[in-house]
């Protein structure tokens, strides 16, 4: 096939090795990071469900209908049933108000959990993972709980009117998350115990969990029973998805899925620009050869079929090598982050594979094609005058087609509009910079360059004589920089922003339900194993009996858990740490509310779920006394950060009178671990939340996706070089050519590689201070839209743009022409 | 085999029209060698590109073989190429990423021809660069590249070669020998040959002249009708 043949030669031209170099990168990134995305994100789906231990949770306040258990069992679709409560539990004079979940014996449908006969075993031989619950007549109980009742593994312990064998100490189930708000030890019983107990009672406090899963092969059979289920709901049923499972490290994965998203899509643009710049070359390229095609007699409609079947060609060839060196990156990729997760990362679908051939066609189709689409209407007449040249593609319609082409690949790589739109805008902006900015530049460098020494001179007055090429090569270089600095930013503030969880000493206990009258000791306790707390904070528990006078509705009772249980209420002058104001005031203008009312600040989303609006009034009932409040203010709180966040904040002077109790959050190490052993045998009613295995499962996550982030990173910052290397190749036969004649005409080395010098240079500062101007434009739109990071000003890019461009531009241009004064100018001129 | 009557070229610039070529009138039997001579800028390889239908005059006709290739358009005037034409140029115009076979097999290939490396093969070996065919241009000197040129364009067998000034970028030595090369193959090959020379010698090794003065034909064609 001839296209084929002249395919093959033409990489012997060395012009088409950077187009096929590019269209593989540019396949390979997408490749390689669709297929981790994929991977990854069926990991999440699964590892949540194994957080949640089932597909999907109704949570209630109420048994689980008959019905339900009778329809899912028709459909094949697995259950379990928990009921979790509060009960006080006796072994000899000892007693301990524990919380229990009960769990059927299908408990966990997804996950496992992990039991030991070791109590507060730490190492990972002495822990057994199980993929089933406690039988009936046993217990699994937390380690605390043997001191609590002074008890051993195989003592007997009763539970209301029944007793059980403690058979088990229960490190870790998988929905373990679920109960940071339960009291004291906790114990999982089996389901089938529960009446013998005798501890359900009607008006008993009790909190229902059904859990279903699907079966591998009746997922329609799911959906479809999800979809009746969710009819079956009244408001005492609230549905929970996987999603909702573990926010946090959900969150942390997001992020860094989508800064995989954000680096894939620079890698696409990049090597885009990169496609575009040596198609150009390219282009030029062939323009004699088809001038003697023409000549030769053959067809201009002949031309055109023969530079498509080698595109086509091309971007098939270019496409299968792209998709081999993504999967073997992802491979890479998926060894350093390998540990993300407990379980295997499941295969990727086709979608990643398709992903990455079509952005090799579309690549081409928007790069190459439109810069060879002029190339059958050149003259033949060409043959006997070099100047008779084919009108290229309106570089409007070029420009055009390469920007939907990068739209398109963006928009449908990400799903993910504000991505696309920042990297595009952030793209056109330093584009458009480049080319009205640089033009001024240019000219300024042409008028006042004379006033230097003859080097610059020449140089200056070079770059405004080849304007053209200067800006086009201006546009790569600072499109690619910017791009470069897009990259580097963000991941920066996302590495900043874990970098608190990746902290070894990041507390991961919190201390609540502290008396006043035991915080001394409770602080003294602490003081001696030489921890750190994050501070003290004093708060009220009460509760809301009115909303605007009225007493909130049944109705709204059932739908909202802060409705029925007792809220805590904390003051502050300051706003906490990770607290911004969403709507009204913070104390500093508002000294006190109207009318008298004690002024309160809520959680953002906890007032729209109040439906409640500012200027409403709120009445609590703390400790029998009644007060109310007017919402002054709405905060949205840092969930990821581990320090206290309260849902209702007052200004100090309304709730110091009231009967308070203190809390605090803290760094407990391992080996310090039966710290919280001895508070709770010294002080039963504290109440400590254990973050430690959640934290070190955050921590352990976050250290990988950062450590592939590096990685892709690399890969991207080598796209960015391939760009400066088409750039820089796209007027080097011109260059080459000058210097061989100045060359001639007896011109040094010196003046001939600093006129290079200076050139590049010259571009490359250029390039780098455009390229800041766009990066901090798209860096302040994705911070905004798509990390929720806060705004910053990055003043380091307006000096690492310019000068690390000039360096960087400015060393490729020598090292490239460094040819013209190593070999004799007749060689250089005959070779071109 | 061509016939050339009343053609004319202008064109428009900026200072008026500009006359490169008026009222040129030949005639041109199969086998016969024409050479156009005159200064610099007097319409020569204007002259050439029209008769190779690689231009269209601005007035006037030029048929090749009865056919009038100025009233085709240029995919026509593409088809006559492809079946009647070869040409050999000053800069020799070999591409520089092939080498000197793959040069000379190229136009064949475009043919369709189903042993175009071997024809190739034989080609360079006639024009004495049987051992080079592996070359690119780049490895070759001048003279070496204008002889994969003849090669390149006697290998597709034309009708009429037009050659813009073969030898002008050759020494005198090297131009002779390449002169001789290509009156040689074209005595072999039954070629008609139009050239374009600055050179008396060369000129006067065509049975026919054609000198050109300012775009004018300074005299009837010369020369004896072969």
């Amino acid at each position: 096939m001839l296209a084929l043949k002249m395919l093959l030669r033409s990489r012997r031209g060395g012009q088409l090795g950077l187009i096929f170099s590019a269209l593989v990168l540019a396949v390979a990134v997408v490749t390689s990071v669709a297929l981790l995305a994929e991977r990854v994100e069926r990991a999440l789906v699964k590892e949540s469900s194994s957080f949640l231990a089932a597909d999907l949770v109704v949570s209630s306040s109420q048994a689980t209908d008959a019905d339900w258990l009778e329809q899912a069992e028709q459909q094949g679709i697995r259950t379990a049933r928990i009921a979790s409560f509060a009960s006080m539990t006796f072994a000899g004079d000892e007693m301990h108000l524990a919380s229990i979940k009960a769990v059927e014996s299908s408990y966990p449908l997804r996950g496992a959990v992990k039991r030991s006969t070791v109590p507060f075993a730490t190492e990972e031989s002495d822990i057994e993972t199980i993929e089933s619950g406690p039988k009936p007549g046993e217990l699994w109980v937390d380690s605390r709980l043997l001191p609590l009742l002074n008890i051993e593994l195989g003592d007997t312990v009763d539970v209301g009117d029944g007793s059980f064998k403690v058979s088990h100490i229960l490190i870790e189930e998988p929905d373990s998350g679920s109960s940071f708000s339960a009291y004291g030890a906790r114990i999982l019983m089996n389901w089938a115990d529960l009446p013998a107990s005798g501890v359900i009672q009607p008006g008993s406090r009790v909190s229902y969990r059904f859990l279903i899963a699907a079966n591998k092969e009746n997922t329609d059979k799911f959906d479809k029973y999800v979809d009746w289920l969710n009819q079956q709901l009244d408001v005492h049923d609230r549905i929970i998805t996987p999603d909702e499972a573990q926010a946090s490290i959900a969150s942390t994965m997001d992020k860094g899925r989508r800064f995989l998203l954000l680096a894939g899509s620079i890698g696409v643009v990049l090597a885009g620009i990169a496609l575009a710049l040596a198609s150009h070359h390219f282009a030029n390229g062939q323009l004699l050869q088809v001038a003697l095609f023409k000549s030769w007699g053959i067809s201009a409609n002949r031309v055109r079929k023969l530079y498509t079947q080698q595109i086509v060609l091309l971007a098939i060839g270019g496409s299968l090598m792209g998709l081999l060196i993504g999967w073997g990156f992802h491979q890479l990729l998926v060894s350093a982050v390998r540990e993300w997760l407990p379980i295997a990362l499941p295969m990727a679908g086709a979608r990643p594979w398709i992903t990455g051939f079509a952005t090799g066609i579309l690549c081409l189709v928007g790069f190459t094609l439109p810069a060879l689409w002029h190339l059958p209407t050149q003259s033949p007449l060409a043959v006997l005058r070099r100047d008779t040249q084919a009108q290229s593609l309106n570089s409007l319609i070029r420009g055009s087609l390469g920007i939907l082409t990068v739209a398109v690949l963006l928009f449908w790589y990400s799903e993910n509009l504000y991505l696309s739109m920042a990297i595009l805008l952030g793209f056109g902006i330093t584009a458009l910079a480049s080319i009205a900015v640089g033009l001024v530049l240019l000219r300024l460098g042409k008028t006042y360059g004379h006033w230097m020494g003859s080097i610059w001179r020449l140089a200056l007055s070079n770059l405004w004589r080849r304007k053209k090429p200067s800006l086009i090569q201006m546009v790569g270089f600072s499109g690619a920089i910017a791009l470069l600095m897009i990259m580097t930013v963000v991941r920066t503030s996302l590495v900043d922003e874990w970098r608190w969880q990746l902290a070894e000493d990041a507390p991961n206990h919190f201390l609540v339900n502290v008396a006043a009258y035991e915080l001394g000791g409770v602080k003294n306790l602490v003081d001696q194993r030489d921890l750190e707390t994050a501070g003290w904070y004093s708060m009220v528990r009460g509760r809301i009996t009115h909303l605007n006078n009225q007493p909130p509705s049944e109705l709204a009772v059932d739908g909202h858990e802060s409705l029925r249980r007792e809220l805590n209420l904390s003051w502050t002058s300051d706003l906490p740490e990770g607290n911004k104001i969403v709507q009204g005031q913070w104390w500093d203008t508002t000294a006190a509310g109207t009318n008298n009312l004690a002024p309160v600040s809520l959680e953002e989303e906890l007032l729209h779920e109040l439906g409640l609006t500012l200027g409403d009034t709120v009445r609590f009932s703390v400790g029998g006394l009644s007060f109310d409040a007017v919402v002054t203010s709405t905060r949205s709180l840092n969930w990821d950060s581990m320090t206290p966040n309260f849902y209702f904040l007052f200004p100090e002077g309304y709730l110091e009178d009231y009967p308070r109790t203190h809390m605090t959050s803290l760094y407990i190490p391992s080996e310090d671990k039966l710290l919280v052993n001895d508070l709770l045998r010294s002080y039963p009613t504290v109440q400590v939340i254990e973050l430690d295995k959640i934290i070190d499962r955050i921590r352990s996550i976050v250290s990988q996706v950062t450590r592939g982030l590096e990685m892709m990173t690399l890969l991207i910052l080598g796209c960015g070089i391939l760009v400066m290397f088409a750039a820089v190749s796209l007027s080097m036969s011109e260059r080459l050519q000058e210097s061989a004649i100045l060359r001639t005409l007896g011109s040094s080395r010196r003046l001939i590689l600093g006129v290079q010098w200076v050139e590049f240079t010259t571009l490359g500062l250029m390039a780098g201070f455009l390229a800041a101007l766009g990066a901090e434009f798209a860096v302040a739109m994705l911070q905004r839209f798509m990390f929720s990071l806060p705004f910053s000003w990055h003043s380091w890019l307006w000096i690492a743009g310019p000068l690390g461009g000039g360096l960087l531009v400015g060393l490729l241009g020598v090292v490239y022409s460094r040819k013209a004064v190593t070999q004799p100018p007749l060689r250089v001129l005959n070779s071109l | 085999m061509i016939e050339v009557s009343n053609i004319s070229k202008q064109v428009n610039t900026s200072e008026g029209t500009l006359r490169i070529l008026e009222q040129i009138n030949l005639s041109l039997e199969a086998g016969e060698t024409l050479a156009i001579i005159g200064p610099s800028g007097s319409g020569k390889s204007t002259l050439l590109g029209i008769l190779a239908g690689l231009d269209v005059p601005s007035s006037g006709t030029v048929s090749i073989d009865g056919k009038n290739i100025t009233a085709m358009d240029e995919e026509g005037r593409a088809a006559v190429r492809a079946g009647h034409v070869g040409f050999v140029f000053q800069s020799f115009h070999l591409l520089p990423g092939l080498t000197a076979l793959e040069n000379v097999a190229l136009p064949l290939e475009l043919q369709g021809m189903p042993d175009a490396l071997q024809t190739a093969r034989t080609y360079l070996e006639r024009v004495g660069l049987g051992e080079r065919v592996s070359h690119y241009p780049r490895q070759l000197s001048g003279g070496e590249q204008q002889r994969v040129a003849l090669a390149r364009a006697f290998a597709c067998r034309p009708a009429i070669l037009f050659a813009d000034e073969p030898t002008g970028n050759l020494d005198t030595g090297t131009g002779k020998k390449i002169n001789d090369l290509l009156f040689e193959l074209n005595a072999e090959e039954g070629t008609t040959l139009i050239l374009v020379t600055h050179e008396k010698t060369l000129a006067a090794r065509c049975n026919r002249r054609l000198e050109l003065q300012a775009g004018r034909q300074l005299e009837p064609l010369s020369g004896i009708s072969a």
